[in-house]
């Protein structure tokens, strides 16, 4: 992360992220008020979304930012102008953050050389998702009384790594706060050279329990993926990776960055379970993306730049 | 190339210290060029037209077997003029200009006019590699016959390569008997889905990846294809460990040659953990460990010669994310100061062995060319081997500026070359003396 940008969660500090948790912290609990009054923040996404994109907005519109929405529906992104093109003309319109969502990992990193804005990145390709997992690691801290809790728990990462840019988001993150993470896939779902990352590589739910895990991290599967050359059946692959009431034990929490295929990665009554953050998840991303808008836009002073 | 003026002069370089592994000249010496043609070397020459090349290098002109000048279709990247002009800048006497333009290179009469064309504009010598398939479509033979009549040295599927193992085998059975090698790009287009190497960088950026065995498979298959046809094949920019050893293991049962890259030489996939189009080529960089078995295998003679895959792309097409840009590199310009940077002063790969590698073997493939013997084309490339430079898109006489190694430090500048006795790139200054 250099000074304005949010791009990426390698190689970003524990300071950082604890300013980000104290922040949304602040916002939950009112102290920040309209932040971002003044600010123009503009989301361009690239890919079609729901939840992130209307999560950044109500962020920053309850902040008091002017908020500039384009979506590759309604705008030139449709007509096949380039993303450099698309980023310099909003340059020139003048807004303090931009937030991109694109389906190549490296747009945002593109887009922050075009622009003197501050880049937040919503999502590039299977690249990162920075934003998911610091509302991932509030939510958590929350559940686990604060962000000093995280350091020395357990947590399993399941499903399909290979294309997630959450994964590689997370996987920072949570190692930064102090998380012992463990992979969970079949080697189809795997990078290649996953063990760049060095962490456990376990083959079902049940083994990461066993392995002591009291997060149950599990990825979205892509629907094109559910059957076929990578995985041979969504019954196979619910009973290794998927978790059911079954897996349910004290202390144990699951968590989904949404939308879940229920029956895959979740059984059905698991989704609104007790020990299911998914809905704590979501409310996160208001406080959370509003404390990145704040960063972002110099609207607060950071301590770490 | 053109006929001009001059050519036919008698000219005498001076005090160059000449290196030709093809003739065994290795020391300080001069060279008389005489009717475009190497008349003599040996020790104090004198001519009426002299060039002081005192601390230069003289080798035989390089020659690279593998470039795309964009001619026709795409000469807003390339033409003939600044692909020609990029080639004499980096020391390139003869270039084989790969049949992937648009139109493709498939019919007689556009080889032929492009033979022509090559002929009035280019300042060195350009060859033509037709398409071994129709629209490099890899189903129906091209004339290849015809195709040779009309001026093409070689024939190629380039980069879509050749997918189908029946049609190749068919393929290099009728190229051998229009006598014309068969250069491939060896990937298996099953295996290609990504766009950087299966590795460490593309598991931490979350690129699509394409794994090794891609390249690896289609070596394979071609080699032993070229094995059992007794075709004369040619496999171009290995840059993988597995394709390297397969490519040793098949010399001596097949007619095979093969080249690298000076960029699968010289740089590896950490480069695209920036996520920059700007690095995406293919076959894509390898990790470190490729990279060191293709410099053995350079260096034992396995891989036989070093050729560029001058891929200009304009601006446009490489300022994307690293997926949706278009693969490939500039490569003449910079070529001979990378390897000489990296591979001579850096791995201690001996000169001569460069040398070997970027002219007398790829001449001997084109034929004719890379050699100071007496009698030979006066084809030169002088080189100031102390001069340190930055590589600046300035500074670069392509069209296209997608070169790997902008803003990169290089030692050794090719200062000097000359094409059939005609000075074509000159950095020297008023080096010409006229004696009176």
């Amino acid at each position: 992360m250099s000074a304005r940008d949010f791009i990426s969660l390698e190689n970003v500090g524990r300071e950082e992220l604890l300013e980000v948790m104290e922040l949304a912290r602040d916002q939950e609990e009112g102290r920040l008020g309209r932040l971002l009054e003044g600010r123009t923040v503009c989301l361009a996404f690239f890919e079609p979304s729901t939840r992130t994109a209307a999560s950044f907005e109500l962020a920053a519109r309850r902040a008091g930012a002017d908020v500039v929405s384009l979506s590759s529906g309604t705008s030139s992104i449709s007509k096949g102008e380039s993303l450099v093109d698309t980023v310099v003309t909003l340059d020139r319109l003048g807004m303090d953050a931009l937030i991109i969502r694109h389906p190549a990992a490296g747009a945002a990193s593109l887009a922050s050389r075009h622009t003197s804005a501050a880049v937040v990145n919503a999502g590039d390709g299977c690249g990162q998702h920075p934003t998911q997992a610091l509302l991932d690691l509030y939510a958590l801290g929350k559940s686990l009384g604060g962000f000093e809790e995280l350091a020395g728990r357990r947590a399993a990462i399941v499903g399909d790594i290979l294309h997630s840019r959450v994964a590689r988001s997370v996987i920072p993150a949570f190692g930064t706060a102090g998380i012992e993470v463990s992979l969970v896939a079949p080697a189809t779902l795997l990078p290649r050279e996953a063990d760049v990352w060095r962490l456990p590589v376990l083959g079902s739910v049940d083994e990461a329990l066993e392995w002591g895990a009291e997060v149950l991290y599990m990825l979205r599967l892509q629907k094109e993926r559910m059957s076929g050359a990578l995985v041979p059946s969504v019954a196979e692959y619910a009973r290794y990776y998927g978790v059911g009431r079954r897996h349910l034990r004290p202390g144990v929490r699951v968590m989904h960055p949404g939308p879940v295929n229920r029956g895959v990665e979740i059984a059905s009554d698991v989704v609104l379970d007790g020990s299911s953050l998914i809905p704590d998840q979501v409310s996160a991303g208001i406080a959370v993306r509003t404390a990145v808008l704040a960063l972002a836009t110099g609207s607060v002073e950071r301590a770490a730049a | 190339m053109s006929t001009r003026s001059g050519a036919d002069r008698e000219l005498v370089i001076r005090g160059a210290h000449v290196l030709d592994p093809s003739s065994g000249l290795d020391g300080v010496m001069d060279v008389r060029i005489s009717g475009g043609r190497v008349a003599e070397v040996g020790e104090d020459l004198h001519g009426v037209r002299e060039l002081d090349a005192s601390g230069l290098h003289l080798f035989p002109g390089f020659v690279d077997v593998h470039a795309h000048w964009r001619t026709p279709g795409r000469e807003e990247e390339e033409d003939l003029e600044s692909g020609s002009a990029a080639a004499a800048a980096g020391g390139f006497t003869g270039v084989v200009m790969m049949p992937n333009t648009d139109p493709v290179l498939d019919r007689p009469a556009l080889v032929s006019g492009l033979v022509r064309r090559a002929e009035r504009e280019s300042r060195v010598r350009a060859y033509v590699a037709a398409a071994l398939h129709a629209g490099l479509a890899g189903s129906e033979l091209t004339e290849m016959r015809l195709l040779k009549e009309a001026g093409a040295l070689c024939v190629s599927d380039d980069g879509p390569g050749t997918q189908n193992a029946d049609v190749l085998r068919s393929g290099m059975l009728y190229a051998r008997s229009a006598g014309l090698a068969v250069l491939l790009h060896c990937e298996d287009r099953s295996l290609a889905k990504g766009v950087v190497h299966d590795g460490v960088a593309a598991a931490l950026a979350g690129v699509p990846a394409t794994p090794a065995s891609a390249e690896d498979a289609a070596t394979a298959t071609a080699l032993v294809l070229a094995a059992e046809t007794g075709a004369r094949v040619h496999i171009t920019h290995v840059s993988t460990a597995l394709s390297a050893a397969l490519v040793g293991f098949f010399k001596g049962r097949a007619g095979v040659t093969a080249d690298t890259t000076p960029h699968h030489l010289t740089l590896t996939d950490d480069l695209v953990r920036t996520l920059e189009g700007l690095y995406r080529v293919n076959p894509p960089l390898r990790p470190e460990g490729d990279r060191r078995e293709v410099i053995e295998a350079l260096r034992d003679g396995t891989l036989d010669f070093v050729a560029t895959d001058h891929a200009p792309h304009a601006a446009q097409r490489k300022e994307l994310p690293l997926q949706e840009a278009a693969p490939g590199f500039l490569g003449h310009e910079t070529a001979f100061a990378a390897l000489y940077t990296e591979l001579v002063l850096g791995e201690s790969l001996p000169l001569s062995r460069l040398v070997e590698a970027m002219s007398c073997a790829p001449g001997r493939w084109v034929g004719g060319l890379g050699s100071l013997a007496v009698g030979a084309p006066a084809d030169i490339a002088l080189a100031d081997l102390e001069e340190e430079w930055t590589v600046e898109r300035e500074s670069l006489s392509s069209r296209s500026h997608n070169s790997p190694y902008l803003g990169r430090r290089m030692r050794g500048r090719i200062v000097g070359t000359i094409v059939g006795g005609e000075l074509v790139h000159d950095r020297m200054g008023a080096k010409l003396g006229v004696r009176t």
